[in-house]
């Protein structure tokens, strides 16, 4: 058991000393920071669907639903602390739509704890509600994933037709910078990225935990066989339901450092491209551990951005590529080759241990005299 | 006046329909019979789009007289896709979500590449560009010609399926492949030959749509989403229930746009297929196959 813990362990802390020693490789070069906090923003929604696709077996189409309400919330916070200086503390976008006064629901905004705790709870609930509405149905695999998919264009179309507070298709652009107890984090400095990493951390670590705990155990009995798991008495809805909303939470986060690092929330971040791009980045990493699915994150937007500088044009073509190939011949994602590779190195030594305790028992098997000369 | 109105947004549903239908009807198809979600279903509908802008204004063939390439193109083209990829992934039907949607990624590159990114036009046949007066009321011709040709190629389809040899096989093998393979019938022929069918539709599709909608190396994503919704409500395999359902989608778009917009519109629509989904997730009208 404890080697069970003890290998993807070393892999968790050695991607955590990884991640936090970027700062010091790149030095002062505050894009490259910025372009490396971005990655891991985005393997933030990567992680939270592997812990519902990968450990429950809910695939979330819309996982951009709770991506894209994290967003805007720490958006709004923003938005009102660049717009301090405006009349009335409106911001410019309301102005442009004839709004006259702040509406009741900003309000709250002004505050950064209830921002954040609104970029979580917020996802947390609706995906709560929709969990429940969905799995007492016993609602599964395919239909989810529809279900997930429609609630995804639902969002994006509400955000684009509220414009008056939304800023509709434009989004919410100049936001101030986070202002944690009179301490400015310019989105290009080292101490975002660390904000961005210990999150990331923070999450992995927690979801660590929580995968190899007796809830985790029961998610991945249901993601095997739902039926059985109800025979055994369990409440599968509930599990189900808990797992989706945890990673909704999972994902509002994720929403909440991507809109910090690109100083604005659009309602692309609620398109349906960028949910079914976070389900090939948790697929090709490997979907069923959390890690892989993060590295998968950081890999495919790494590869996506060197090309895309390299060769303008070619990269959506080759990125598609790589992922059409990883589903046909990795379809575990590259945290399965590296488990398969592992196990048949490790299958391989206990086969020869095995094979040589044989060896020295049969040589001591008991042989009655004249048993074999008859 | 009141009358009149009712009926205009009544047609105006049953033309939005009749798109959704023929949108929908090669997805039916495809995930009907094999089970696999092509999300690329909306590429080969862009494809489709593409081709007839290339015939018009390259060629100078017309949108009427390019259909039949334009289906036998995308057909092939479908083909090939399943003989390379899809094949392999049958027994991984949320797999199939994954790589189609590769592959519609590629498709829309491969076509930015080609044709560059800008939105293009194509141009109503001539003889459909006018608006008939019937009873007070103003129905646009081409129209008219979307609602019959969905008829026509459901009919078509519905022959296929139900009272041709190619259709008792397909339905043989929907049902249980095995037994139909020992009964000496090739199922990745027909698997592949009923891909290709339901990528020709979209190319179809994606032509007679061309002229009311821009034409963009984008422009699937939004269509294979409505699909899908039409072809999940309507029922698994069901060729009715994605009638009923692309009918009451349309309907429903159309009402509810003309009493409140159109966002509301669809944003009601989707609510709809949710509540639909949950409560049915047959579908409104389930194929009676054992399975």
């Amino acid at each position: 058991m404890s080697q069970k813990w003890l290998l993807p362990l070393l892999g968790y802390v050695a991607f955590s000393v990884a991640i936090l020693s970027v700062p010091a490789m790149v030095g002062d070069n505050v894009f490259l920071l910025n372009k490396y906090a971005r990655y891991l923003a985005l393997a933030l929604p990567a992680v939270a669907l592997a812990l519902c696709w990968g450990q429950a077996g809910i695939l979330n189409l819309g996982q951009g639903f709770s991506f894209g309400i994290g967003a805007y919330a720490i958006a709004m916070h923003l938005k009102l602390v660049a717009s301090a200086s405006n009349p009335g503390g409106l911001p410019d976008f309301m102005g442009w739509n004839n709004v006259g006064a702040l509406p009741w629901f900003w309000e709250p905004f002004h505050s950064l704890g209830f921002a954040v705790l609104a970029g979580i709870g917020v996802p947390v609930l609706l995906a709560s509600l929709l969990g429940w509405f969905m799995f007492r149905a016993r609602i599964a695999g395919v239909f989810v994933a529809i279900i997930t998919l429609a609630m995804l264009v639902v969002g994006n179309l509400l955000v684009v037709d509220q414009q008056r507070y939304t800023g509709g298709l434009n989004g919410m652009t100049d936001l101030a910078w986070l202002n944690v107890l009179g301490l400015q984090i310019d989105p290009y400095s080292r101490a975002f990225y660390y904000l961005t990493a210990g999150s990331l951390i923070a999450v992995l670590m927690a979801g660590f935990v929580l995968v190899r705990s007796k809830f985790g155990l029961i998610l991945q009995a249901i993601r095997g066989n739902p039926e059985r798991v109800r025979y055994f008495g369990y409440d599968v809805a509930r599990y189900q339901s808990v797992a989706f909303a945890t990673s909704a939470g999972v994902a509002g986060i994720g929403g909440m450092l991507y809109a910090m690092v690109l100083e604005f929330a659009s309602p692309t971040f609620m398109a349906v491209p960028l949910s079914l791009a976070f389900v090939i980045w948790c697929a090709v990493g490997g979907r069923q551990s959390l890690l892989a699915a993060a590295i998968g994150a950081v890999v495919v937007n790494a590869i996506q951005g060197s090309l895309s500088e390299a060769f303008l044009d070619t990269a959506q073509l080759l990125v598609g590529g790589i992922f059409v190939l990883v589903v046909l011949f990795l379809p575990r994602g590259l945290g399965g080759l590296v488990e398969d590779t592992a196990t048949r190195l490790h299958g391989a030594g206990a086969r020869l241990r095995r094979g040589r305790e044989a060896v020295e028992k049969s040589v001591d098997l008991p042989v009655k005299r004249g048993e074999v000369a008859k | 006046m009141a009358v009149e109105s009712f009926f205009s947004q009544a047609f105006t549903g049953l033309s939005i329909g009749s798109i959704l239908l023929l949108i929908a009807l090669g997805l039916a198809i495809i995930y009907g019979s094999m089970g696999v979600i092509n999300l690329a279903h909306g590429e080969f509908l862009m494809l489709g789009a593409y081709a007839t802008w290339f015939m018009q204004s390259q060629l100078g063939v017309g949108l009427l007289g390019s259909l039949v390439f334009v289906f036998v193109m995308v057909a092939a083209f479908g083909w090939l896709l399943e003989r390379t990829i899809v094949q392999f992934l049958y027994h991984r039907p949320l797999d199939t979500i994954l790589a189609t949607w590769g592959i519609g990624i590629m498709l829309q590159q491969g076509m930015r590449l080609l044709a560059g990114g800008e939105l293009r036009y194509v141009e109503l046949p001539g003889s459909l560009d006018v608006t008939l007066s019937l009873m007070g009321l103003e129905l646009p011709l081409y129209r008219i010609f979307i609602i019959v040709l969905t008829v026509g190629l459901l009919a078509a389809t519905w022959y296929l399926m139900k009272r041709t040899e190619f259709g008792m096989r397909l339905r043989a093998v929907t049902q249980n492949r095995a037994i139909a393979e020992s009964y000496g019938i090739n199922s990745k022929r027909v698997y592949s030959l009923t891909f290709a069918y339901g990528a020709g539709l979209a190319g179809v599709a994606g032509a007679l749509v061309a002229p009311i909608k821009s034409v963009s190396p984008d422009m699937g994503t939004a269509f294979v989403v409505d699909a899908f919704m039409v072809v999940v409500m309507g029922g698994v395999g069901s060729l009715l229930g994605a009638v009923v359902s692309a009918g009451v989608l349309g309907e429903l778009t159309a009402g509810v746009a003309y009493l409140l917009n159109d966002t509301l519109a669809k944003v009601l629509v989707f609510l709809t297929v949710i509540v639909v989904i949950r409560f049915r997730p047959q579908g409104l009208f389930p194929d009676r196959t054992r399975s």
